[in-house]
C-alpha cells in the first residue's frame, strides 16, 4: 500500500487515473490522511459542489491486513452539509480490499465535462472509467445487482444512490458488506454529493489474485493481535452487550435517565422506547431467523450489526443501529420498529444519512408538515427525498435547510450538521464535542478512549462540572487518532478499561510497520489532525461563534429533569488550547 | 421481598422449563413492581432482596434511580415507589458516562443522583425494578421465581403477543392455585378488574 489513485473527471476525454507514490502523505492512513489532503489541496472557499473540492476515500492504516477490526474506511471532503472540512467513516468490505490492491487513498478530483455518468473498476491489472448513463438515478441495491452481474460475484462497491446524483446535502457514499449489500455508509455531512458532482456512480473493486498485506514483523504480529482481539472478547462491551445487543441497547438506558430526545429535541423520555429498544430488536431479530449478531466486514470480531427480517421472515434490512432507531423512531414520535426498519433501507436505498434525515423529518414533523408518530408519512417523505420531488429537494438538503424553508426555530444542529441521539442538555459534555468538534454536531467526535490511558492534557477531576471541557479535548484527540488507523471505533470501548489492549493495539501498528509509537505518539497523531481540520475550518471562515449549540438548548428547559445546556462560551473556547 | 401477603391480586404461576423462561424477559425492560424493604441504600437492596452478590453487583455498571444515575450505592436511598433501572456496562462515550463514578461522569452532572439527606425511616413498599439488557438473563430468573406485580393490563397485552407455541411449552400454568388446562387463556375481563397481577415464574431449577 504506497500508492494514490487520483482521477481527474474533467481531463479532455472523460476522467483520468493517475497513480502516483504516497510521497509527502506516507505513514498517513484514514481521516489522518483524507484531512491532510483536503487540507493541503483544497482552497477552504470554494464550493463543495464545485470544480475545486475533493472526495478522498482511504482505508486505515492496518486496512487489508491480519488485523482484526481494521475495516473501515474514511471519505473526506469540503461538507456541502456544513461549509467545513468533513471525514466520515464507514464500515464495509471496501476497506480491506481497496487496501490490498495497494492504494492509500483514491482522490476524485476536477470538473466534469459533461452530465456523463461514469463507473470505475479497479483491480489487480489496473483501473477502467467508462461512461454508463444507465446507472442514473438506480438506488444502491439495483446499482450492485447491476454491478454484480458484470463484474461477478467477488467484488465490493463504493457508490452513490440517486441522492447523490442529486447532489442533496444529506446525501451519503455507500460501502457494500460481506453480503455484498450497500448497508454500510459514510454518512455524516453530505459527502455523497460531492461523489455526485464528479459524476462518479460507483467504484467496483475486485482483489481477486491480491493477497493480504504482510507485516513487518510476522511474530511480533500475530502476538499482538491476539492480544488485542482476547481484549476485545473478554470485556462486558465489546465482548457480551454489543455482539448480542448491538448499539441501539442503549435506547433503555438513555430514556430512562431521560436524556432521549423526543417529539424533535422536546422531552427526554419516550413512551414507546421498550418497543424500539435494542432488547425488543435483538428478540425480533432471533424470532424472525435474522442474525441479531453479525460484522459489517471480514475480521471484525464485535459484530455489533446484525440483520433485520420482515414478519414473513425475509431480509429487510441490516440491523438499524442506535442513532438510526432514534432518529427515526423517538426523535418523531415512532414506535414501530419494522417501519423504523423500513426507512433504514429505505436511506440505504436512495444514499441519505439516517441521521440528518430523521432529524429533518422531526423538524418537518414540528412544521405541521405531519403528525409526531405517524410512520407512514415520514416513509413518505423519505420517498419523496429519494424520487427528488420538490418537497423531497427541500428535505434532503437536511435539518438547517428544512427548518429555514418552513420556518422552524427549533432546529437542532451545529454547523448545520444535525446533533445525533444524545441530548446535551442532560448529558452536557457530549454538548461540549457536539459544539466544538470540526466536524458540526457529532457523536462519534469524542469517543471514549481512556483519559487514564492516554493521559493526554494531564489529570482531569472526572468529577468537577469544569473537567468536561478538558475531557471532550482529550476525547476529540484520541478519536482522530483512532480514526486514522482504521479500527473501528468501537475498539475504544475495551481499551478504555484494559491498558494491556492499548498497549496491543499500539503493538500491532508498531509490529506491522516497525515503528516504536507510544501513547504519546497517538496523543500528537489525533492534535495533528484536529489542528489540520481547525486550520481549514478558520480559512473557510469559521470563528469560535460557529462553536456554540442553537440557543434555544440555553433557555428551553429538557423535562422530565428540566435542565438547560450550562457550560459557558468562554469555556466551549478553550477546547482547543493545547 | 415479600410478596406471599398481598391477597388482592390473582396470583398467575408459570412453570417452564429452563430456557422458555427467557419470553418474560422483556416485560423486566418496562419495569415490575415488588414489594420491598424501604429506607434502605441501593447496595442494601441489591444485596439482600435481589441477591445480588459482589460480582453481580460489579457487572451492574449503570444504576438509575428515580431517572437519575447513581455514583455512590451506599448513601442512595430506596423510597416507597421508587424506581430503580439496572444495566450493564454500555458502549460509547454515553455508556462510559452513565457508568457509576465513571471516568465521564462530569459529563452528566446536571442529572447526576444527589440523596438529599434527612431521616430515612425504615420501612415496607413497593419498588419498581427495570432490567437492561444482559442484566435480563441474570437477575430476571431470581426476581421471576419471587413474583412481580404487573398492571392487568400489561400481563394481557404480554400474554396477546405471544403464539401457540408459547402456552403450550408450559408443564402447568396455575391462577392463584387453580390449574389452567393447556392452551387456555386467563380471561382478559377477570383480570382487567384486578388491576394488577402477580407473575411468578418457576424454572425446572428453581423447584429441584
Ligand atoms: S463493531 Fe460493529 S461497526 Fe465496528 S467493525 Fe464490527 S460490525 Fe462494524
Amino acid at each position: 500500500m504506497d500508492k494514490i489513485l487520483r482521477i481527474d473527471v474533467g481531463a479532455e476525454d472523460g476522467p483520468k487515473a493517475t497513480t502516483m507514490q504516497v510521497g509527502e502523505y506516507a505513514g498517513l492512513g484514514g481521516r489522518a490522511l483524507t484531512s491532510a489532503i483536503i487540507s493541503k489541496e483544497v482552497p477552504p472557499l470554494c464550493h463543495p459542489l464545485g470544480g475545486d473540492n475533493k472526495l478522498v476515500i482511504a482505508p486505515g492504516l492496518l486496512s487489508g491486513s491480519a488485523s482484526a477490526m481494521s475495516g473501515r474506511i474514511s471519505v473526506g471532503g469540503k461538507s456541502p452539509l456544513t461549509g467545513g472540512i468533513k471525514e466520515a467513516n464507514s464500515g464495509g468490505q471496501p476497506s480491506q480490499v481497496l487496501a490490498r490492491l495497494g492504494y492509500n487513498a483514491i482522490v476524485l478530483e476536477g470538473k466534469p465535462k459533461n452530465n456523463d455518468l461514469y463507473k470505475i473498476f479497479i483491480n489487480k491489472d489496473g483501473v477502467k472509467i467508462s461512461a454508463d448513463n444507465s446507472l442514473k438515478m438506480l438506488p444502491n441495491y439495483d446499482l450492485v445487482a447491476k454491478m454484480k452481474s458484470e463484474f461477478g460475484d467477488k467484488i465490493s462497491c463504493i457508490s452513490i444512490g440517486p441522492a447523490g446524483e442529486m447532489k442533496m446535502a444529506s446525501a451519503t457514499v455507500a460501502f457494500t458488506d460481506m453480503e455484498q449489500r450497500p448497508t454500510r455508509h459514510a454518512g455524516r455531512g453530505g459527502l455523497g454529493a460531492v461523489m455526485g458532482a464528479k459524476n462518479i456512480k460507483v467504484i467496483v473493486l475486485d482483489d481477486t489474485g491480491m493477497t493480504m498485506r504482510a507485516p513487518k514483523d510476522p511474530e511480533k504480529f500475530k502476538d499482538a493481535n491476539k492480544r488485542f482481539v482476547d481484549g476485545l472478547k473478554s470485556h462486558a462491551v465489546t465482548g457480551q452487550g454489543l455482539p448480542a445487543y448491538g448499539t441501539n441497547v442503549l435506547t433503555n438506558i438513555l430514556n430512562e435517565v431521560g436524556g432521549y430526545p423526543t417529539y424533535n429535541f422536546k422531552q427526554g423520555r419516550f413512551d414507546g422506547a421498550s418497543k424500539i429498544s435494542g432488547e425488543t430488536e435483538a428478540e425480533t431479530e432471533i424470532k424472525r431467523g435474522a442474525l441479531p449478531t453479525h460484522g459489517c466486514h471480514r475480521g471484525c470480531v464485535i459484530q455489533c450489526s446484525g440483520t433485520y427480517n420482515d414478519k414473513d421472515g425475509h431480509f429487510l434490512t441490516k440491523q438499524p443501529e442506535y442513532e438510526t432507531v432514534w432518529a427515526h423512531g423517538g426523535n418523531c414520535g415512532i414506535s414501530d420498529l419494522d417501519k423504523i426498519a423500513m426507512m433504514d433501507f429505505l436511506d440505504d436505498n436512495y444514499g441519505i444519512d439516517t441521521i440528518e434525515t430523521g432529524a429533518t423529518i422531526a423538524v418537518a414533523m414540528e412544521a405541521g408538515l405531519a403528525e409526531f408518530g405517524d410512520a407512514d408519512a415520514a416513509i413518505r417523505m423519505i420517498h419523496d427525498i429519494g424520487k427528488g420531488t420538490h418537497l423531497g429537494r427541500i428535505l434532503g438538503g437536511g435539518a438547517a435547510a428544512t427548518g429555514k424553508a418552513y420556518g422552524v426555530e427549533r432546529v437542532p444542529v451545529v454547523k448545520g450538521q444535525a446533533m445525533p441521539a444524545y441530548d446535551p442538555r442532560a448529558v452536557q459534555g457530549i454538548g461540549v464535542t457536539y459544539a466544538t468538534s470540526p466536524m458540526g454536531a457529532d457523536h462519534t467526535a469524542g469517543y471514549a478512549v481512556a483519559q487514564n490511558v492516554l493521559k493526554v492534557g494531564g489529570d482531569v477531576n472526572a468529577l468537577k462540572p469544569e473537567g468536561q471541557v478538558e475531557l471532550s479535548r482529550n476525547l476529540q484527540i484520541a478519536t482522530a487518532a483512532i480514526d486514522s488507523t482504521g479500527m473501528c471505533l468501537f475498539i475504544a470501548f475495551a481499551v478504555l478499561d484494559q491498558p494491556e489492549t492499548f498497549q496491543a493495539f499500539l503493538d500491532l501498528l508498531n509490529a506491522f510497520y516497525g515503528m516504536e509509537l507510544t501513547g504519546d505518539g497517538v496523543t500528537e497523531l489525533g492534535k495533528k489532525v484536529l489542528s489540520m481540520e481547525r486550520d481549514f475550518n478558520a480559512r473557510a471562515g469559521f470563528t469560535s461563534q460557529h462553536d456554540r449549540l442553537p440557543s434555544y438548548f440555553k433557555t428551553e428547559k429538557f423535562a422530565p429533569h428540566n435542565v438547560t445546556f450550562g457550560v459557558k462560551d468562554e469555556d466551549l473556547d478553550k477546547v482547543f488550547n493545547w | 421481598m415479600r410478596i406471599e401477603n398481598i391477597k388482592s391480586y390473582p396470583r398467575i404461576t408459570f412453570y417452564v422449563d429452563g430456557p422458555l423462561v427467557s419470553y418474560f424477559f422483556l416485560l423486566l425492560q418496562q419495569g415490575v413492581t415488588v414489594r420491598s424493604r424501604t429506607g434502605i441504600s441501593v447496595a442494601s437492596l441489591l444485596r439482600e432482596e435481589i441477591g445480588a452478590d459482589p460480582m453481580m453487583i460489579e457487572k451492574i455498571q449503570s444504576i438509575i434511580l428515580e431517572g437519575k444515575p447513581v455514583d455512590d450505592l451506599e448513601s442512595a436511598v430506596i423510597k416507597d415507589g421508587s424506581v430503580l433501572a439496572l444495566s450493564a456496562a454500555m458502549p460509547g462515550l454515553v455508556g462510559a458516562t452513565l457508568r457509576r463514578g465513571g471516568m465521564y461522569s462530569s459529563f452528566r452532572c446536571a442529572i447526576t443522583y444527589h440523596e438529599t439527606g434527612g431521616e430515612h425511616v425504615q420501612g415496607e413498599g413497593r419498588v419498581q425494578i427495570k432490567l437492561f439488557n444482559l442484566l435480563m438473563a441474570e437477575l430476571g430468573p431470581g426476581l421471576l421465581q419471587k413474583g412481580v406485580i404487573l398492571r392487568s393490563e400489561d400481563f394481557i397485552r404480554f400474554a396477546a403477543e405471544q403464539s401457540t407455541n408459547f402456552w403450550k411449552g408450559f408443564s402447568r400454568i396455575t391462577i392463584d392455585g387453580e390449574p389452567l388446562s393447556p392452551g387456555e387463556l386467563p380471561d382478559s375481563a377477570w383480570l382487567s378488574g384486578k388491576g394488577e397481577v402477580i407473575l411468578t415464574v418457576l424454572t425446572d431449577r428453581a423447584r429441584a
